[in-house]
């Protein structure tokens, strides 16, 4: 028996999200993020989504402005040097939106427990702090050998997830490239809590290359729901070596969300106007794309 | 003479008086910009001051340890922070791990607020929490950071917004309501040691654990701190100046270590 073909459109993958799921985003405060994804699902309409990360930026921040999201659950929701998430402002500030206080290791070890099929995982990270009043998967607990004090972080098991990664077969064995920056070393614990696992790739490659450079694969295909080809998927943040953050575009946009009048027009003109990924890429232009892409001799 | 230099030289060179042979220091690489100088620069420049004393210091740059301090990448872009020399890079939640198993003696973190008691809030600013009045970017790690790290420097611009009595979440736990709290809940990690301003130097009394000031910058007045704190922060007694920087601990830093002012004079994007 042959092994199935996983790959999809990026309309067919957004469609196995649906309205009220928990959808996990990876990548890690302005860095491969699965924006391509995070773009359609905005554009398809979903709604009520309960979000989780463990460090997130304009990937939450989007979803919030374009009104998809209900919950968000991370460590951080930041534009990195930019400022602080401006939709994320306006939607918590006026109560629309209900915020899970993680610290980066509570909700790593949301992944990490159900990722290993447990249901919650001890940890002293919250113990004294308002984490433990202000994120309902924490509650305090005790080491049933010794009796210490610990609180409990109850396993995430996302819907979905959703990851962007360097490049896989079509078969959804999922490679990142050995020149990467290790924040975004979580994505495939987030994929193996999740139900679904969709994964945007810079690149679609033949199994023989997958095979050829078998240590890089992060995620072999048992834990794939569907692939999706999508160069500069990740744009405006950055893709490890292959390209670095859009500062132009990120500052744009974080004009853009200053009010709620001039972020719908930012979705008009980037997410709602612009029917697929392929035409977000030809309105970006090439020599953007070049910008931001290091030389061959640079990486 | 002493030659003329910048608060954040000044900080920097406070830092590395702070650290120990021995240490193994933490700083986040997450913050960018304004905040930038504050979160990274200033304990780097600090951590390698102290390295060429003659102290043996680990540092961890969250995935990374010992990056070559003295060589920052220009842009802290991906294509190129994957460049920046280092001893190792390891995966993120084993880098964060070492929180956890106690390797961590020094960490630097800061905050929107922090109280007497050295409790620090990142979080959200007003008392309801489901609706603040100002919504910041979360705990980040700063949580795991105040529990776990043998002590903590906390350095912060120092304003009366942000030395308030009270936070109005904890996102990371100082000495909590005040002695013994912390013991109480069996946190492993020793609290914070020291609060470095671009007004002062400020440390948390042994038996109280209230936050006191310990010095003041050349040219800055205890008025001018006392001005700057929501809280009674000046001791019943003498407070000196703090020690400047000596021409050679310039001259290390300018020549040396930051001649591009990546680190300290907001070079870096």
């Amino acid at each position: 028996m042959p092994s199935q073909t996983k790959l999809v459109s990026l309309e067919e993958a957004a469609e196995m999200i649906h309205d009220g799921d928990t959808v996990a985003l990876g990548g890690h405060t302005l860095r491969r993020h699965p924006m391509a994804l995070v773009r359609q699902i905005v554009r398809s309409g979903k709604r009520d989504l309960h979000l989780q990360g463990w460090n997130n930026g304009i990937d939450m921040d989007l979803l919030i402005g374009a009104g998809c999201a209900r919950v968000v659950e991370t460590s951080y929701i930041g534009m990195g040097h930019l400022g602080l998430a401006r939709n994320l402002r306006r939607w918590a500030e006026r109560g629309a939106l209900e915020v899970y206080e993680h610290s980066e290791t509570t909700a790593i070890d949301m992944f990490r427990a159900g990722s290993m099929g447990l249901t919650f995982l001890p940890t002293l990270t919250p113990v004294g702090s308002d984490l433990l009043r202000a994120n309902p998967r924490l509650t305090e607990c005790r080491c049933p050998f010794t009796g210490r004090r610990y609180a409990a972080v109850r396993a995430a098991e996302p819907d979905v997830a959703l990851l962007h990664a360097h490049r896989a077969d079509r078969y959804g064995n999922v490679q990142l490239d050995a020149a990467r920056w290790n924040d975004s070393s979580l994505d495939p614990v987030i994929a193996r809590a999740a139900r679904t696992v969709i994964v945007t790739v810079e690149e679609i490659v033949e199994e023989d290359v997958i095979v050829r450079d078998r240590t890089l694969t992060v995620l072999p295909r048992s834990f794939v729901t569907a692939v999706v080809e999508a160069p500069y998927g990740a744009h405006p943040t950055a893709c490890d070596a292959r390209y670095a953050y859009d500062l132009d575009h990120l500052g744009l946009y974080y004009e853009a969300s200053r009010s709620e009048e001039a972020f719908r027009a930012y979705l008009e003109e980037w997410v709602w106007g612009v029917p697929s990924h392929a035409r977000y890429l030809e309105k970006l232009g090439p020599d953007r794309l070049r910008a931001i892409t290091p030389r061959e001799e640079d990486r | 003479m002493i030659p003329r230099y910048t608060v954040s030289e000044l900080m920097a060179v406070a830092v590395s008086r702070e650290l120990r042979d021995g240490d193994h220091a933490f700083v986040g690489l997450g913050t960018g910009g304004r905040a930038f100088v504050n979160a990274v620069g200033v304990p780097s420049v600090g951590i390698e001051l102290a390295r060429r004393r003659g102290l043996d210091v680990v540092a961890q740059y969250g995935v990374l340890y010992e990056p070559d301090l003295a060589h920052p990448p220009r842009c802290f872009a991906d294509p190129y922070l994957i460049r920046w020399p280092a001893k190792a890079h390891v995966a993120v939640d084993e880098g964060l791990d070492t929180f956890r198993r106690g390797t961590i003696t020094v960490s630097f973190i800061s905050g929107a607020q922090i109280d007497p008691y050295g409790n620090l809030n990142s979080v959200a600013i007003g008392p309801d929490h489901r609706r603040p009045e100002v919504r910041l970017t979360g705990p980040i790690a700063q949580t795991d950071h105040a529990v776990y790290a043998g002590r903590t420097i906390i350095i912060l611009p120092h304003a009366r917004r942000t030395f308030v009595p009270r936070v109005d979440f904890i996102s990371a736990v100082g000495y909590l309501g005040g002695p013994g709290d912390r013991e109480r809940l069996g946190l492993p990690g020793g609290g914070p040691s020291v609060v470095i301003t671009d007004l002062a130097v400020l440390r948390f009394h042994p038996v109280t654990r209230r936050m006191e000031l310990e010095s003041v910058h050349p040219g800055v007045t205890i008025q001018q701190v006392a001005e700057a704190t929501g809280f009674e922060v000046v001791p019943p007694r003498e407070v000196p100046a703090t020690l400047p920087p000596s021409p050679e601990e310039l001259r290390l830093i300018r020549e040396e270590i930051d001649p591009h002012g990546i680190w300290l004079g907001g070079g870096a994007r």
